[in-house]
């Protein structure tokens, strides 16, 4: 008897253009977007610079709890109209464009909290219609959440809180390491709140620094941090979560960070052509990665953020 | 005598001196002094405390960070978690944990969201905050922000991030806030407490080099000064070998 030739199983890797097109006509249905990764680590920032050049507009951001960089930069190229992210900073300094676009009105930033955020991506990612939340107290962020109500607690009949699912249309996420098919495995400390993201989205798309071969998943099943029954495209881009860090490969560009911050408090005072050339020289001129990384002073200048990176 | 001091310095070792033995505590993020603080304790009196609530168990940083969220702060940890984790977490409670902000008022309340105007009008808009429930799950919190101005201690905060004693024991109980919230105040001029009675910021003790005098004209609300106000205890020689030895050994807390 004659064999049938075995069916080929898709590749699910994607160009970094592809990936955007992808994202930025689902966000068209519906602008709800989250991102992977917390403050300056892990950030998918690769996709989110792809999305803005694709030209995606009136997005509502949500993060895991804090965000910074990123945010700012959708901000300040003008495709952001609210967010949903409880903590908004650089750290060291405060978000300049963030801060311009809110106090202008451009923008409209929502009062909130992890457990709000966190509990509402578990209410998605279960499949359950809310997520009671029993830790709110004397905040006036409570007078603002827009995303809680107050329930009566069925058992003890007390005052609680339940918040609704977040259910993102497109989630980016940022990982070490995938294989084809996009089981991600990530390599740093913290994995932030992606495995509920990856769970709660319509959409996920992941930015890896390298796709390895089959094998290293297939022995080492346990490492897989988001399986790829989650993922819907992976796209290899080497240094994809930079400036942000992508550990234990390279650490934080501070340096650029602090020199994007720079201009965009020049433009909060009225001077905004440097922070239009940071746009135009980071987002809009790059047509891949490799433009982006030169645009950066090159894969011999971001090696430097190795040895941050790795713990002795 | 011990030698000179800086003023985060002295702040690291009064927090140090308050947190115990067996305790789970952890800084968020902007956590210098609070980290310091955790890991002198845990070098000098409380090597069985628990560094956990933030998505890891016992970091081993190779030297002293900014923020706690943060891979290399992290240096070796002993266990990881998630945000799934921390939902649990901000439920159960620690034992202590640390915040400041934009504004502190005489009530300890927090404003991190705005100064001035209104949340969607702000004259200036703050960064906000991820956790707001460590300050009332935890058993208790301490405040500690690195400037001590009347610009941001203020009688009452514009908007209430984190909850302190609110506007005193009433208002507290009826939000529902019934651990110990703030316990003491310390920034680098001085140590603040609360008056037990009316939940009412006061002026406990002054930093060497700093007068009563001073810490109240830097301060917008009444610190409550009766008479002679007692010296910080400065850290010992023992506190600040430790310190400088084996947890701040690039000198952060003396830039």
């Amino acid at each position: 008897m004659e064999r049938k030739k075995k069916p080929t199983r898709h590749s699910k890797v994607t160009s970094l253009g592809d990936a955007a097109i992808l994202a930025r006509n689902a966000l068209r249905e519906r602008p709800e977007i989250c991102l992977g990764g917390l403050f300056k680590q892990g950030r998918p920032v690769a996709l989110v610079r792809a999305l803005l050049a694709a030209g995606a507009k009136d997005l509502h951001v949500y993060s895991s709890p804090g965000a910074g960089y990123d945010i700012d930069l959708m901000i300040a190229a003008g495709a952001v109209e609210q967010v949903f992210i409880p903590g908004v900073t650089l750290e060291n300094r405060l978000c300049p464009n963030f801060r311009s676009a809110v106090e202008s009105g451009q923008v409209t930033a929502h009062a909130l909290d992890a457990l709000t955020v966190v509990g509402g991506l578990m209410a998605s990612a279960h499949g359950v219609p809310f997520q009671p939340i029993d830790a709110l107290r004397g905040s006036d962020v409570l007078k603002h959440n827009p995303l809680i109500r107050e329930i009566d607690c069925p058992f003890s009949g007390r005052r609680i809180h339940a918040v609704g699912p977040i259910r993102p249309r497109v989630t980016f996420l940022h990982a070490q390491e995938a294989d084809r098919w996009g089981n991600l495995r990530y390599l740093s400390t913290m994995v932030y709140a992606d495995q509920l993201m990856a769970r709660a989205s319509d959409m996920v798309i992941a930015s890896v620094d390298r796709i390895v071969p089959d094998d290293v998943i297939l022995d080492d099943p346990s490492r897989v941090t988001v399986p790829a029954h989650y993922i819907d495209a992976v796209v290899e881009v080497p240094y994809g979560a930079h400036p942000t860090a992508s550990f234990p490969g390279y650490a934080m560009d501070e340096e650029h960070i602090d020199a994007y911050a720079d201009l965009g408090d020049a433009a909060r005072t009225g001077d905004r052509a440097g922070l239009d050339a940071y746009i135009a020289r980071h987002v809009t001129a790059p047509t891949s990665q490799e433009d982006y990384i030169k645009a950066v002073g090159g894969a011999d200048n971001l090696a430097r953020l190795k040895p941050e990176a790795r713990t002795e | 005598m011990s030698a000179a001091f800086s003023p985060l310095e002295q702040m690291v070792v009064v927090l140090a001196r308050d947190l115990a033995d067996g305790e789970l505590g952890a800084a968020g993020a902007a956590a210098l002094v609070p980290m310091a603080a955790i890991a002198l304790a845990r070098e000098l009196h409380a090597p069985n405390m628990t560094v956990g609530g933030e998505m890891f168990f016992n970091p081993e940083p190779g030297h002293l960070y900014p923020s706690m969220l943060d891979d290399r702060a992290l240096g070796r940890c002993e266990a990881a978690e998630t945000f799934i984790e921390l939902f649990g977490h901000s439920h159960h409670g620690l034992d202590f944990f640390f915040h400041s902000g934009l504004q502190h008022d005489a009530y300890g309340n927090i404003n991190l969201h705005h100064v001035g105007g209104t949340l969607h009008a702000p004259k200036m808009r703050g960064p906000g905050a991820a956790n707001l429930s460590y300050c009332h799950t935890s058993t208790r919190f301490y405040i500690c922000p690195t400037v001590h101005t009347a610009r941001n201690f203020v009688e009452k905060v514009d908007f209430i991030t984190i909850p302190g004693h609110l506007s005193g024991p009433e208002a507290k109980r009826a939000a529902g806030l019934t651990k110990e919230g703030p316990r003491f105040v310390v920034t680098p001029r001085a140590v603040m407490d609360f008056d037990p009675a009316t939940l009412r910021m006061r002026l406990k003790s002054v930093h060497a080099g700093h007068t009563a005098e001073e810490v109240q004209r830097h301060t917008g609300f009444d610190l409550g000064i009766r008479g002679d106000v007692p010296q910080t205890p400065a850290p010992t020689e023992e506190e600040l070998t430790v310190l400088r030895e084996r947890v701040d050994k690039t000198g952060t807390l003396r830039i």
